[in-house]
């Protein structure tokens, strides 16, 4: 496995909602889909996913509701709002802009400039 | 949207804490279990992997704390926590903390006791139905902008008027007396009025106590829609001619003299010798459109029965009797109404032309009791900005001890910006401090606001005479007050926070840290704020200061004014309404010969002598007048045009018992006056008006018209051509203003005009006379109401005088407050710029410095702000007063001794406290001063 990329700050909430669009989940199962989907290659800091979600849900974008876990145990799970959902739309068309700019911006040669 | 949500989960996360909490913990509580289990199926023991668990995690604490602050829940816990905080310091600095709450409770409480006095005269609407709507009708005339109403006028008005509805009047007073009951007067004089010069004629001891009655229509409760306590109010059938008579008591009557019982309702009470039916009762403390609460509630139709039998106050045109009052009907706005009237009231002047010359109609609105019209706005904002002022210098006092303690906590704020407090959040526990100074000082404020109040009510209340009626005002404090003095409370917490704050914040950390001794570059920052709060200070206080003396020496002024006869030595007598006893006219005038005999055979009395009015008495009458030799007037409206000239009938010994003296001529013959023979005495100045250079002696007037405007109860006088028999010199009968423009007298025949003006002379003192008075009358009528005072107590009557005097008292109360708080800042300052100072005063001593020396460099520190202040408050002192001097009267607004004498009394005050903590410096043991940090 190549060592782990360490994220960028201010992406984490993006990826929150992404993990959240494929389906409601609580906090460690979002933890592990974004591993999951990720192939492993992030490197996640635990203690700053809760203060991620909760300001995700201060803003609207997500919900959360109390449910019963896999194991029948009480846990709060999150899905997506309509306005997330927008939001989501809207934060992955820029995130692809910018790496369209950014990458050629690192692929110019001497020659092009 | 976004808004939206985030408002509604701060509100979820602050009213559902504890759940918030609770939540937040079972979360990450799964959270670390759910990854411990996984680490469990991947063989890792248990105990094992929930230690990796936590670790793995990072601070729970921590991601809590973060949790929160995504939340929004921060801003309410700093606030709070500050607010502890804040308290704890100020527990700690205990006198500091009452200086400073004291200070402000003053400014603030002062403040709220205006506003609430304000509020009380002009801004709460009357508690009547529909205050908005509410209008009074006035007739204006020459020389009149708020005139009465006729009845017959009033009864046009309101058959006729198609934007008002309702109209009612309001008949005017009169005292009645009744055999049923007999009340005591006190006969004492209130302290506080007699103590400001204010002295109003009461009622001689011992004679009968007359109850105050107001007339009303039979539709003027329904206008207000007033209901009764008990009973029932008017109806217009009660106002009709030959209707049973009816009366309604006030509330406190019926509370005082019947003790509530229902059972009166019904009853009779003779009133004036008529009998009446007792049909309901007022509220308590029910005023309608009125100041006072009088004693009983009668129809109009009512008055000649108990009045003097003639129905002229209801069938005479000239007879202004009344106000009358309407509500505007819907969808009409002040100014329809007054063209309306404008209208009908030309329409009166068509039809009654010698009546109704020259009058008007006016609408003004009635929401409130009092009317603050062009004339006294200034007065009102000038009170306002005085005690503004006060409040401002308690903001600079209390700002400038808050610089001077933030001196002392340079170090404590140096730690906690090193620690990685924000600057923000500081600044924030800076201000909630003082906030809570401010706090603190309205809550103590309040309360001494509705005090002083209640001293001030209950002091006029009771200077007031009884048989005026009581006055019942509203001037506790409620709600809207209470708002009031939070938010002045909150807006000064701010302001004096505000600079002391930013100024602390500019603390260099390292220096505030290390904290060495002198600090010449911060200090020499601080002081020039400090200074600046000096001289704030020091000015204000001193145009409050300046100012009241002005007025004080102008009022007293006015009492010196010499008013050309001599009131120090008469008494002033005046009988109260004696037509209500329904005595006849023969017996009304032997009842004068009588008292006036009875009076004159006192011992200590010089003569006495009668009047139709008093000089500076109120109740002026006026009659147009030309000399017999100009052309008669073409027209009625040329005869307006005749100059208006003040007059009163008078007994022949008038003059010698005021002592104005006959210049020319002569004063009336005893025949001259039995007979009312056209003769007159003028003025000095009515001679030089109608006959300037010549001998007027023997001249003739010719005075009023055939139908002249009549005043209740008094025809005006009428001759064709009077002879001019002697001048008087000028006085001042009309106001004590100036001398009058021109004025006569006529006779007064004894036997067939009979007065109710007595002026006795007094061989000692007048006042000492009062009690033989009382008896002397008594012995002819013990039925008789008279009011008596020293004739030299007139004089606070004039309005003037009483402005000027009120205006003096409170503004010298504001100002010697200032002046307190002005010294407690320097005090203040000086005391802390010692401690401040030690270590360079030590240093200072050590090199050889000597304890005079030491506190002329202190002082001199302070006696510069206070310097310019003083120049500063004695310039705008000037300006004030030349504001001042054009409303009031007898100021001089360039009166040398008030501005040097405070100046002066200022600065040494001032001096004085600061040379106390001064002296401290003085005795600063350099040893200890230089290991002082």
């Amino acid at each position: 496995m190549d060592t782990q990329l360490e994220l960028l700050q201010g992406t984490l909430d993006m990826l929150i909602l992404k993990a959240v669009s494929l389906g409601p989940l609580h906090g460690y199962g979002v933890l592990l889909r974004i591993q999951q989907i990720s192939k492993d290659r992030l490197e996640i800091q635990q203690g700053s996913l809760y203060p991620a979600l909760y300001r995700l849900e201060h803003q609207g974008w997500i919900t959360s509701e109390w449910g019963e876990s896999e194991n029948k145990r009480k846990a709060k799970y999150y899905r997506l709002t309509a306005a997330g959902k927008r939001k989501l739309q809207t934060e992955s068309e820029k995130w692809n802009r910018m790496a369209d700019v950014i990458a050629g911006i690192l692929q110019s040669t001497p020659e092009e400039v | 949207m976004r808004m939206w949500s985030r408002v509604r989960s701060w509100v979820r996360a602050v009213t559902g804490r504890a759940r918030m909490e609770g939540e937040m913990d079972s979360e990450l509580r799964f959270h670390i279990e759910a990854f411990a289990e996984d680490l469990v199926r991947s063989g890792v023991p248990r105990e094992e992997a929930l230690r990796r668990a936590r670790i793995e995690f990072g601070g729970v604490e921590r991601a809590k704390e973060e949790c929160r602050e995504a939340r929004g829940v921060r801003v309410l816990e700093t606030l709070w926590q500050d607010m502890r905080f804040g308290l704890r310091m100020l527990r700690k600095n205990v006198g500091f903390t009452t200086t400073a709450v004291l200070a402000l409770a003053l400014g603030i409480g002062v403040n709220t006791t205006v506003f609430t006095a304000f509020d009380a005269l002009v801004l709460r609407p009357r508690p009547v139905k529909e205050p908005e709507r509410l209008v009074g009708v006035y007739r204006t005339a020459q020389g009149e902008s708020h005139g009465a109403l006729s009845y017959p006028d009033y009864v046009y008005y309101r058959d006729h008027s198609k934007t008002l509805s309702d109209v009612a009047m309001f008949g005017g007073g009169m005292g009645v007396t009744t055999p049923d009951l007999r009340s005591a007067s006190s006969g004492e004089l209130p302290r506080v009025a007699g103590a400001a010069g204010f002295h109003m004629p009461q009622l001689l001891q011992g004679s009968a106590q007359p109850l105050s009655c107001f007339f009303v229509s039979g539709n003027y409760f329904q206008l207000l829609g007033t209901q009764p306590a008990a009973g029932r109010l008017f109806l217009p059938e009660d106002d009709k001619e030959g209707a049973p008579p009816v009366v309604v008591l006030s509330g406190n009557f019926w509370q005082s003299q019947f003790h509530s019982n229902p059972g009166i309702i019904g009853s009779t009470i003779h009133l004036n010798r008529v009998v009446f039916t007792i049909v309901g009762v007022t509220p308590a403390d029910y005023l309608g459109t009125v100041s006072f609460v009088p004693v009983l509630w009668a129809p109009i139709a009512a008055r000649p029965l108990v009045g003097d039998g003639t129905r002229e106050a209801l069938e005479n045109r000239s007879v202004n009797s009344g106000i009358v009052y309407g509500h505007l009907k819907s969808g009409v706005s002040l100014q329809d109404a007054e063209a309306e009237l404008g209208i009908l009231s030309g329409q009166l002047r068509a039809a009654f032309p010698e009546v109704e010359r020259n009058t008007g109609a006016r609408v003004v609105s009635e929401r409130a009791i009092g009317h603050v019209d062009s004339e006294a706005w200034p007065v009102v904002v000038a009170a306002m900005a005085a005690v503004a002022l006060l409040l401002l210098i308690a903001c600079a006092n209390v700002a400038s001890l808050l610089l001077a303690r933030a001196a002392t906590r340079r170090r404590e704020i140096g730690v906690r910006l090193s620690l990685g407090a924000g600057r923000r959040r500081l600044l924030q526990q800076l201000l909630i401090e003082s906030t809570l100074i401010a706090l603190l000082a309205g809550a103590v404020g309040l309360p001494l606001a509705s005090w002083a109040l209640h001293l001030l009510v209950v002091e006029i209340a009771s200077s007031l005479p009884s048989y005026w009626g009581a006055i019942a005002l509203e001037v506790t404090p409620d709600i809207r007050i209470c708002g009031y003095t939070v938010l002045v409370s909150l807006v000064t917490g701010v302001a004096f926070g505000l600079t002391p704050a930013l100024q602390a914040l500019r603390t260099d950390v390292n220096s505030a840290l290390k904290d060495s001794g002198s600090m010449l570059g911060q200090r020499v920052s601080k002081s020039r704020l400090r200074d600046l709060l000096i001289v704030a200070q020091v000015a204000a206080c001193l145009v409050l200061l300046i100012n009241s003396a002005l007025l004080l020496r102008g009022s007293q002024r006015a009492l010196r004014i010499d008013p050309g006869f001599d009131s120090k030595h008469d008494v002033y007598l005046e009988m109260y309404d004696p037509a209500h006893l329904g005595y006849s006219q023969s017996k009304l005038l032997q009842l004068n010969r009588q008292i006036r005999e009875e009076i004159a055979g006192l011992p200590s009395v010089t003569s006495v002598t009668q009047a139709s009015r008093g000089p500076i008495s109120g109740g002026n009458r006026f009659v147009p007048v030309t000399t017999s030799d100009a052309a008669p007037p073409a027209s009625p409206e040329q005869a307006d045009k005749r100059p208006w000239v003040g007059y009163s009938y008078v007994l022949p010994n008038y003059f010698e018992t005021l002592d104005i003296p006959i210049v020319r001529g002569r004063s009336f013959t005893v025949e001259e006056a039995e007979a009312e023979a056209p003769v007159v005495v003028i003025s000095e100045a009515t001679a030089r008006r109608f006959w300037p250079d010549q001998n007027p002696i023997g001249k003739r007037l010719a005075i009023g018209s055939a139908n002249g405007q009549a005043y209740a109860g008094e025809t005006a006088p009428f001759s064709p051509g009077s002879e001019v028999i002697g001048i008087a010199r000028d006085v001042r009968n009309l106001s004590l203003r100036k001398l009058d423009d021109s004025y006569f007298y006529l006779p007064l025949s004894q036997s067939r005009r009979c007065t109710r003006t007595f002026v006795v002379r007094a061989s000692g003192s007048p006042s000492s006379l009062l009690p033989a008075l009382g008896s002397a009358i008594r012995r002819v009528d013990a039925n008789f109401p008279v009011v008596a005072a020293p004739l030299d107590w007139m004089v606070s009557f004039d309005p003037y005088f009483v402005i000027s005097r009120i205006g003096g008292i409170l503004s010298s109360i504001v100002g010697t407050l200032g002046l307190f708080l002005a010294c407690l800042g320097v005090y203040g300052m000086v005391g802390y710029s010692v401690v401040e100072r030690t270590h360079e005063i030590g240093i200072r001593i050590a090199l050889g410095a000597q304890p005079p020396q030491v506190l002329g460099l202190v002082l001199r520190e302070s006696a510069r702000p206070m310097l310019l202040g003083t120049v500063i408050g004695i310039a705008l002192s000037a300006a004030v007063s030349q504001l001042l001097s054009a409303m009031l009267f007898g100021l001089n607004p360039v009166d040398g001794i008030s501005f040097t004498g405070v100046s002066l009394l200022l600065i040494v005050v001032a001096l004085f406290a600061g040379w106390l903590p001064a002296r401290r410096a003085m005795r600063v043991d350099p040893m200890v001063a230089l290991r002082y940090e």
